[in-house]
């Protein structure tokens, strides 16, 4: 079981979806944002950084958050998240699509590209949908596991920038999870925090 | 007189909340501060203190008697969220509802009041056809609150809390009440209405200190 650390905004969504006990129980630890600087990660083997947390104090610590992944640490990013503070990060800001669903012919773009990596032994492509913020263009050598119909990421694992993994998603979960909203999102938690925890990374 | 003085707005850093910073339908009323700029910032100069659900509690919690003092000083805060520490006085702990219907989702008028004068209950219900976007939850009422919206089991949705301090208190368990500002829809004139209603408040709550200047 990996020892995972949890970064906590002290906003509502990010109170409730870091304490739901069936998600607590995989954080050794949740650190408060505004202490994060004067914390050690050594300790930890991952570290989960949720969507809307402060901007401006994530930018103060993304060096501190990338020696941690220099350390073979594994950082987790949730979306979206439009400040450049993960190592080879190229964001593409879109319109979200809320409504896709509505359609006639309902196709929410997402398509998964590697069926046999082992997050999917955890989760469907279905718990992976919503809607999306916008998508990645990963460094050469990440590998995309779920990315829109023209090749944008969703979700990417980068083991190449750093020494470590950084597993990043334009995915909120943990956001929508946190406001009493869309219950795929909770199916994606139930599944991914396992994973992360003891699943091949 | 700056008009910026009249609602102060803690922007709480994340990026949904960087388009509000933005808006120009806001630069003229509105001043905003960075959240953890507040126990150094002097408030006496607002009438209103606005703060929404993606906020830092634990520091609102620390700061909890500078907002007091703030309301106590005769001002209006308006907040919109679901609240999970008490910081805010009379304020309880956001209750979710639970959901086994679309219908259980819908929003009644529970009084009319000028903030909602002119707006459907269906606007505020559904967003294209969906239910769900405008409340999921309740927060308990404090003793004397006058309650505007309600969902179908009697849940408060918005209320407003004259009593707890001397100021006035307006908490809402949905999305930032002064973000519905869009043409089309009836729900765009919440923010209007809330604005004048905030700046009615506050002129009625300092009047009898005025009187009592010059008495």
């Amino acid at each position: 079981m990996r020892k995972i650390a949890a970064l906590y905004g002290g906003s509502s969504q990010h109170f409730r979806s870091l304490n739901e006990p069936k998600y607590r129980k995989y954080y050794d630890r949740l650190i408060y944002l505004p202490d994060l600087e004067n914390t050690s990660l050594d300790e930890f083997d991952a570290l989960v950084v949720p969507s809307q947390l402060h901007m401006g104090l994530v930018m103060k610590s993304r060096e501190k958050i990338k020696q941690f992944a220099e350390k073979g640490g594994i950082v987790v990013a949730f979306g979206p998240q439009p400040r450049e503070w993960i190592p080879g990060q190229n964001w593409e800001l879109r319109p979200t699509n809320f409504w896709w669903w509505l359609d006639k012919n309902a196709k929410s773009g997402l398509v998964l590209q590697k069926p046999d990596y082992d997050l999917f032994s955890y989760i469907t492509l279905a718990d992976a949908t919503w809607h999306q913020h916008g998508v990645y263009w990963p460094p050469e050598g990440a590998e995309v596991l779920i990315s829109t119909e023209d090749g944008g990421a969703v979700l990417y694992v980068d083991k190449v920038s750093t020494a470590g993994t950084w597993i990043v998603t334009t995915l909120d979960p943990d956001f929508h999870f946190g406001s009493y909203f869309m219950p795929a999102t909770e199916r994606f938690l139930d599944g991914f925090l396992p994973w992360l925890a003891e699943g091949n990374v | 007189m700056d008009q910026r003085t009249d609602f102060l707005m803690l922007d709480s850093g994340c990026c949904f909340g960087e388009p509000r910073l933005k808006d120009p339908n806001y630069q003229d009323f509105f001043s905003f501060i960075d959240v953890y700029d507040l126990p150094e910032h002097d408030l006496s100069p607002y009438k209103c203190l606005v703060i929404t659900g993606l906020i830092d509690q634990e520091l609102l919690y620390k700061q909890k008697e500078q907002i007091r003092d703030f309301l106590d000083g005769g001002k209006v805060l308006v907040f919109s969220g679901n609240l999970f520490l008490p910081w805010l006085p009379g304020a309880s702990a956001f209750v979710p509802k639970e959901i086994r219907n679309h219908s259980d989702y819908d929003v009644t008028i529970a009084k009319e009041h000028p903030i909602f004068a002119g707006v459907q209950t269906y606007d505020m219900t559904y967003n294209k056809g969906v239910a769900g976007f405008f409340a999921r939850g309740h927060h308990p009422l404090p003793d004397g609150a006058e309650v505007l919206l309600t969902l179908p089991g009697g849940e408060p949705i918005t209320y407003i809390d004259r009593n707890s301090t001397k100021g006035t208190i307006l908490v809402h368990s949905g999305n930032d009440l002064f973000g519905y500002n869009h043409p089309g829809k009836s729900t765009g004139r919440i923010a209007l209405q809330l604005t004048e209603w905030a700046r009615n408040e506050y002129r009625q709550l300092q009047e009898p200190q005025e009187r009592g200047a010059y008495a």
